[in-house]
């Protein structure tokens, strides 16, 4: 931009980006890395190479389960919570409604309150009204997280979207149904995806909400691994990590397919 | 006060040419205006003047010194952005004492005085504690002006300076441009795309076409005698009509024969100002015509905007209110020989 | 048509208000449990009641500055640069603060286990050099807590520095330079105050994060470097003492709160 920068400033900013790169990158790095190491140990480097680890999550019930868990769990918690976050996005960019600015903060809470809050919230109540903590406990609760993410998106791309084309469509005398399916929705594809995302990704990665409403039979897979890091970490643990890195950039290569990348506030 | 050269300057941002090999030398004391449509380079110009940019190639010189290498803030020159860019944290006092500050000029006490003069030349005493936010448009604008001139540079640049104002206020501050010109005798560099502006303020404009000086000179003879069709057309409302010269009639087809000033023989544009055309029954002494009909009339404020024409061609005239034609009358278009430029 | 909003709302403001706010509002009502039946401060009295808690709340602050300062040491600049360059720079590096925010937080926590142990990448690195013993780790160290969250909330403080960077105008910086401003100069009198919202924003967000912070610290602290969150879980799981940790999570909101509010505030006075 300006002529003149300082070699000084070049240099020192070149610097802070590979610091910063390295800084970001290389705890993922080092997880990877370790998952093919030949050894029971977790040091780096790994002493040998192997994908034994691999092969014994494959094979391990707990593995196994707590992924198909995680999956059923983010699976269940995507489709609730952007059926109920495109809805209060749709009603607050589209109709006027009083005190929209009020709401819109409502619907964005959950991302400033402690999860930690929600956790012992949720336990508690559960465990009054229902005898403990189960799947639509965790249900509940990672649908509450994961509720501002998807309002956020969706109202992002339907306030920029054209809102005649809507009321076009009212003026030509169709339904309801029909301006949802061939506008509104359409309209929101792009901030549905992004939420369907962002939803599905926070819900599997979720750890503290999860950890609080354990129960038998509702193990997630980052629990899992959290548990085992606590007590006994091995490589096998790294392994589960490496592929939970690989899904979920393998759903943003999927993302990226659809809708084109230009996902912007984070 | 310093003069300015420019030698070869060219800038290319990627594939792009924005400046292209222009050669330039302004006096000491001149107020240049340096005008073109968008997009024709005089804006990269400027900003290479500053330093804001690296030219390609090509050197500056300011006041003999080559400064082609040297970082804006060492150039020591004074620039007003379009935008102002006054300091919105600051006061007013604050952002003039900037340059003072940055250039360690005077003291304290020194430097107060000097920004107390430099808003006694804008005529805006006393808004020194006002932040830019609760200043007016035309006063942004003249503290804009006034940090510009503060720490007394060699050369005032300044960046389209009137173009967000309304259309008296920018009246207003171009007299007080000029007031200010003449008081000081700075060198002076504008940049602008309203050609009204660049005639009546500058003693020499350089009009400037994709990246090239097309024409450069006092704002009456470049007016008077533009050196090609873009310059005709830019600088003042010309017509051009295409003719074809013989000795000394030019031929304009389908409508007649004009004298015209001796000329090479061939194909040619003949170039007639607005003002320079009369709508007559008949001519008079030493005017060329043509006949010529009535298309359209609009009322112009000072006079009307009347279009004819004359064979296939079209025309614009600058008619007095009182003009008793209407469209579809036939007419005598007239005007003087020597008004006329062929090109 | 005012019928429409309503039933789209009708779903996600019930949801929410049976799932959220009745539940977090419960944990509120018992941490004001006098214990005598009525309401009082009582669970909050405990919290001072020993040297043991307010320790843990201390280190909880002490924690979340440090990491404040840390991203902001190395976001603020970052977003300045990232501003500065176009791009693929600011893309790639986007890219790279982004990327580690789309994976779990133990995933990133276990990458620092990995790294801080004894035997870890950094042992390793700096043993060669003799700048630490054979069994050098930062593993159940503060200085291993914050190097780790700093990795985690690094974004945070990036992103939004570079929010409010990004809306100073280019010509404010040019003119600073223009009027004899150096780089240096230009950085500190003309954009980090006109970023300040911004910084503050940022810091605020990062210190909310870091307190509220679990998985961490537990992981890279253990047991014997509790922060608030980990004393709320062994309360609730351990000794069942829920209205003793329901006054602990409640302080964590507090503190969360305390900082997010003005966060808020500045958000809208700057009309972000």
């Amino acid at each position: 931009m300006v002529g003149g920068t300082p070699p000084v400033a070049r240099v020192l900013a070149a610097a802070l980006c590979v610091v910063v790169a390295l800084f970001m990158l290389v705890p993922l790095a080092v997880v990877v890395a370790s998952s093919f190491s030949a050894s029971e140990f977790l040091v780096f480097p790994p002493r040998g190479w192997s994908l034994r680890w691999y092969a014994e999550i494959f094979s391990s019930r707990a593995y196994v389960d707590a992924a198909w868990f995680s999956l059923r769990l983010a699976t269940v918690v995507t489709l609730l919570s952007v059926a109920l976050g495109a809805a209060a996005a749709i009603a607050i960019t589209r109709h006027a409604v009083p005190g929209s600015e009020a709401l819109t903060g409502f619907f964005l809470s959950p991302l400033v309150v402690p999860t930690i809050l929600l956790g012992v919230g949720l336990l508690m109540a559960s465990s009054r009204l229902a005898g403990g903590p189960g799947f639509w406990t965790l249900v509940a609760g990672h649908v509450v997280v994961t509720l501002p993410y998807v309002v956020r998106t969706v109202a992002a791309v339907l306030a920029r979207a054209d809102r005649s084309v809507e009321e076009a469509a009212r003026t030509m005398g169709a339904p309801w149904w029909r301006r949802y399916w061939h506008v509104v929705l359409p309209q929101a594809r792009p901030g549905i995806a992004a939420g369907a995302f962002f939803a599905f990704n926070v819900s599997f990665d979720e750890a503290v909400v999860a950890l609080f409403l354990r129960a038998p039979g509702t193990e997630t897979l980052p629990l899992l691994i959290y548990s085992k890091l606590e007590f006994s970490p091995d490589p096998s643990v790294a392994a589960a990590a490496t592929l939970m890195i690989l899904m979920t950039a393998l759903l943003m290569v999927a993302l990226d397919r659809a809708i084109g990348l230009e996902k912007v506030a984070a | 006060m310093a003069e300015l050269r420019v030698d070869g300057l060219s800038k290319r941002f990627g594939a792009a040419v924005a400046l292209d090999g222009v050669d330039l030398a302004i006096r000491d004391g001149a107020f240049v205006a340096l005008l073109g449509p968008s997009g024709c380079g005089k804006t990269t110009f400027l900003r290479l003047l500053a330093g804001l940019e690296a030219p390609s190639a090509g050197t500056i010189r300011i006041g003999g010194v080559d400064v082609t290498r040297l970082p804006p803030e060492r150039r020591g020159l004074g620039m007003m952005f379009q935008s102002y860019a006054l300091f919105p944290h600051m006061t007013v006092a604050g952002n003039l004492r900037f340059p003072l500050r940055m250039r360690a000029l005077g003291d304290r006490a020194a430097q107060e005085a000097k920004v107390r003069e430099a808003l006694r030349l804008v005529r805006l005493e006393g808004l020194e504690e006002r932040h830019p936010r609760q200043l007016s448009g035309g006063q942004q604008q003249r503290v804009a002006l006034a940090r510009a001139l503060v720490a007394d540079p060699p050369v005032l640049l300044l960046d389209e300076p009137l173009s967000n104002l309304d259309a008296q206020l920018r009246k207003d501050m171009q007299v007080e441009l000029m007031e200010l010109h003449r008081k000081i005798g700075l060198t002076t560099i504008l940049v602008t795309h309203d050609q009204d502006e660049a005639l009546s303020l500058a003693d020499f404009v350089v009009l400037m076409r994709a990246g090239r000086i097309e024409q450069a000179g006092p704002p009456r003879e470049i007016y008077a005698r533009p050196a090609t069709a873009f310059a005709a057309r830019f600088l003042g409302a010309a017509n051009l009509v295409p003719v074809v010269v013989r000795g000394d009639l030019a031929e304009v087809e389908g409508a007649g024969h004009v004298p015209v000033e001796a000329a090479q023989d061939g194909p040619r544009q003949l170039v007639l100002r607005q003002e320079d055309l009369a709508l007559r029954d008949a001519t008079r002494a030493g005017e060329a015509s043509l006949p010529a009909r009535v298309v359209a009339i609009a009322f112009h404020g000072p006079g009307l905007r009347v279009v004819v024409e004359a064979g296939p061609h079209r025309l614009d005239v600058l008619a007095p209110p009182d003009l008793a034609l209407r469209p579809g009358d036939a007419a005598l278009l007239c005007w003087q020989p020597g008004k006329a430029l062929l090109l | 048509m005012k019928r429409e909003p309503l039933l789209l709302l009708l779903g996600p403001v019930a949801f929410l208000a049976a799932l959220f706010v009745l539940p977090v509002a419960q944990v509120l009502v018992l941490a004001f449990d006098g214990g005598d039946g009525g309401p009082g401060l009582a669970q909050f009295a405990r919290l001072f009641a020993d040297a043991y808690h307010p320790l843990v709340a201390w280190r909880t602050i002490r924690l979340a500055l440090l990491t404040t300062l840390a991203t902001a040491a190395l976001g603020i600049p970052l977003a300045y640069v990232m501003h500065r360059s176009g791009g693929w720079v600011r893309a790639a590096l986007t890219v790279v603060i982004v990327l580690p925010l789309m994976t779990s937080v133990v995933i990133r926590t276990f990458g620092w286990l990995v790294i801080l142990g004894r035997g870890g990448l950094l042992a390793r690195m700096l043993e060669p050099l003799d700048l630490v013993g054979r069994n050098f780790s930062l593993m159940h160290t503060e200085a291993g807590i914050v190097i780790a969250m700093t990795q985690v909330l690094l974004p945070f403080m990036a992103l939004t520095v570079l929010a409010a960077i990004s809306r100073v105008d280019r010509s404010l910086e040019e003119a600073a330079r223009t009027m004899g401003a150096g780089l240096w100069q230009t950085l500190r009198l003309v954009v980090l105050p006109l970023a300040r919202p911004g910084i503050v924003s940022g810091s605020l967000l990062v210190f909310a994060l870091a307190a509220s912070s679990f998985v961490t610290p537990m992981l890279v602290g253990g047991v014997r470097l509790p922060v608030l969150a980990g004393a709320v879980y062994q309360q609730v799981t351990g000794t069942l003492d829920w209205p003793f940790a329901a006054a602990q999570a409640t302080l964590l909101l507090v503190l969360a709160l305390l900082v997010i509010l003005p966060y808020a505030r500045l958000g809208r006075a700057r009309g972000a």
